[in-house]
């Protein structure tokens, strides 16, 4: 009688530990890593991305997951910058995930990247845009989601050339890191219309930044008179030129690179200078219309009641995007299976565009726009309008 | 030649700024032997002070007296302003350490300089303010083709003539001989009958209200502010002054106005990316062919 007690209750016990051991699979879930500065300098950015990616992984949650399993977001705080990108790396890395999301600015990713590729984990960047990131050196597991900073002025050159038809282009910038390097890109894709004579690159120099008077360099512009006048440095230079140019009498169109539409801009130059201007910018979140971009800035305004802050945060919910399709399509979180997928993908859609990737891991086809101002001194889409 | 005519303009103005703060900076170094080096900082602060009596008494001042006179109002407002500031600042940071020695001095101007720059991007925050557009008297003039706004105009006009006053004043007038006399030699001075006090109160009221003056010009001009600004305009109005010959007045203006068509015309026919290396040199070659400065005689006499 004892016996078949005790034997009552050790079978009992095993069949619920065997139950609650096969309800466990159940909640088992895909974890990716996001690796953002939610403190330090962009720490705004960081708190969007945040949000974007949560979104974007309840968006997929909803649709049933990824190969039946639900995906859950671990997140490391980068800090914004190099050293604490590094540790927020090994974080993520020593908790065993095989792919993340990681990171904004080109400094603070470069360090996290080198850690990811060395330890097999696959790593979508999507605020960093330095050329070298992907050019210096290869990183098998290395992909970025966002563009790169010569995207803009191949941009410019299709956009000037096919687009404005101008004939006679000036291309200005302020002697600056990031200014110059726009500048200088610029010009090189611009070489073969200039060598085959069908543009002339009619001014080419620099500003010093930090001026208030550029009526020296404006009557210059207004003897030459370009018909496209592209500005690749910052919105205080570009508003002071713009102002005191359109007072010159300089009707030409004004080019402004993806640093210069900002309420300061706006307000410093005013509507009367700024109307008709022209800028190039990646996707701004208002203005992107596909399907999938109209259901994430839904689900995202209806959760935060506002639009996010930046693209940077966009690309963010594009990298998880493109890291579920990729998983999907590896049939496993494998690393190597993984980066075989992101290379190979064909039909994976993101927020921002097709998820498409070359060899080297940069986006193919990253969309990027012009922007107008209109009589009201509001941006408006200006091309291409898809 | 159209082009020659519009970018001497162009210098002239830029040089005019130039020439306004210069002339503070020399007129204290005349008198005191110290550079100033708050006065750049004192320039930002004028054009602040212009910046809020526009943005907060716009509505009545210019119903009451016109776009115009809300412009008057805001530049004799930051100019008085600027001039007492000018004078605690001497009172409070100069004179206690001017005994000890020159050094001394030096480090205060350069604290002080640093005190009032924290101290408008505490007031008016770190980032760019914009000058009321409808508390700028808009229109534009053309002659033939060449186009200048009505406040560039002014500005112009207001400067020069300021500059011809000053010269006036400190050149042709019993004040201004005593003036110079002080710049000269200021023991002997003293012994004559000036009175040290009054000349000190004269340059350290007056230069800071010009660099105001300039200042709340440069906020109609260019429409922007920032708390540093004082640095970039303070840098070439040094620069100006020395080119002038420090301690010399019309020196200054004529190391102002000189120094801004240079940029200019080098900017407009050679290239902006090289024209900071070019006008720099130029200062190089002049003060070596020259030390003490254009016109700077007098410095190299009282050395």
């Amino acid at each position: 009688m004892k016996k078949t007690l005790v034997w009552l209750l050790v079978s009992v016990m095993s069949v619920s530990f065997l139950i609650t051991s096969c309800a466990k699979p159940t909640v088992e879930t895909i974890k990716i890593g996001l690796q953002t500065p939610l403190t330090g300098d962009f720490a705004a950015e960081g708190q969007w991305t945040k949000q974007c990616v949560e979104v974007a992984a309840d968006l997929i949650n909803k649709k049933d997951g990824v190969l039946g399993k639900k995906i859950e977001i671990v997140i490391a705080d980068d800090a914004s910058n190099p050293k604490d990108s590094a540790l927020a790396a090994q974080k993520l890395i020593s908790q065993g995930l095989k792919e993340v999301i990681a990171s904004y600015g080109s400094s603070v990713t470069a360090p996290a990247a080198d850690l990811y590729d060395a330890n097999k984990v696959v790593s979508v960047g999507y605020g960093c845009t330095a050329v070298r990131l992907t050019m210096d050196k290869q990183r098998p597991y290395f992909f970025r989601a966002s563009g790169r900073d010569d995207t803009q002025s191949e941009f410019f050159v299709k956009f000037a050339v096919e687009v404005l038809k101008a004939k006679r282009i000036a291309i200005m910038h302020d002697n600056q890191d990031y200014g110059k390097g726009v500048a200088e890109d610029a010009k090189r894709f611009l070489q073969p219309y200039i060598d085959s004579g069908q543009v002339k690159l009619v001014y080419y120099d620099a500003i010093t930044p930090h001026e208030s008077d550029y009526s020296a360099v404006v009557s210059q512009i207004k003897q030459i008179n370009p018909d496209v006048w592209f500005f690749t440095a910052y919105y205080p230079e570009a508003a002071l030129l713009i102002k005191q140019a359109r007072q010159a009498g300089v009707t030409c169109t004004f080019l402004g690179n993806n640093s210069v539409p900002t309420p300061e801009f706006e307000e410093i130059a005013g509507v009367d200078a700024i109307k008709g201007s022209i800028h190039l910018n990646e996707p701004m979140p208002q203005f992107l219309k596909s399907p999938e971009a109209v259901e994430f800035m839904d689900s995202y305004k209806a959760k935060y009641n506002e639009l996010p802050g930046s693209i940077w945060a966009v690309y963010a919910a594009d990298a998880l995007n493109a890291l579920a399709a990729a998983v999907k399509k590896a049939g496993s979180t494998d690393p190597d299976a993984v980066t075989n997928a992101m290379h190979t993908m064909t039909d994976a859609k993101g927020i921002t565009g097709p998820l498409l990737f070359t060899d080297r891991g940069d986006r193919k086809n990253i969309p990027y726009y012009a922007y107008i101002y209109n009589e009201e001194g509001k941006l408006e889409l200006y091309w291409p309008k898809d | 030649m159209h082009m020659l005519l519009e970018q001497f303009l162009n210098g002239l103005t830029i040089g005019s700024f130039y020439a306004l703060v210069a002339m503070g900076y020399s007129m204290v170094y005349g008198v005191m032997k110290l550079v100033n080096f708050a006065h750049g900082d004192l320039f930002t602060l004028g054009s602040y002070l212009g910046y809020s009596i526009l943005v907060f008494g716009a509505g009545w001042i210019t119903q009451v007296l016109g776009i115009w006179g809300g412009v008057v109002v805001a530049i004799s407002g930051a100019m008085i302003s600027v001039g007492i500031v000018g004078l605690v600042v001497e009172h409070i940071a100069y004179r206690p350490v001017y005994k000890v020695g020159r050094l001394p001095v030096v480090a205060s101007a350069l604290g002080m300089s640093i005190f009032i720059s924290n101290g408008i991007m505490a007031i008016w925050g770190p980032r760019f303010q914009a000058y009321p557009q409808n508390a700028i008297p808009s229109g534009i003039l053309s002659f033939s083709d060449i186009r200048i706004t009505f406040v560039k105009l002014i500005t112009l006009l207001v400067s020069l003539g300021l500059m011809a006053f000053i010269y006036w004043l400190v050149e042709k007038t019993f004040f201004g001989t005593a003036v110079r006399a002080m710049a000269l030699d200021r023991d002997t001075a003293t012994l004559m009958g000036i009175d040290f006090n009054k000349i000190i109160l004269f340059v350290f009221f007056v230069g800071p209200a010009l660099g105001a003056m300039a200042g709340v010009f440069a906020g109609l001009n260019y429409g922007r502010i920032i708390f540093n600004l004082g640095w970039t305009y303070g840098l070439k109005a040094f620069t100006a002054t020395i080119l002038g010959g420090i301690g010399n007045i019309p020196g200054a203006m004529i190391g102002g106005l000189l120094l801004g068509v240079m940029e200019s015309l080098f900017e407009g026919f050679v290239s902006g990316a090289w024209k900071n290396v070019f006008v720099f040199l130029v200062l190089i070659i002049i003060l070596i062919v020259r030390p003490t400065g254009l016109i700077g005689e007098k410095v190299a006499e009282k050395v």
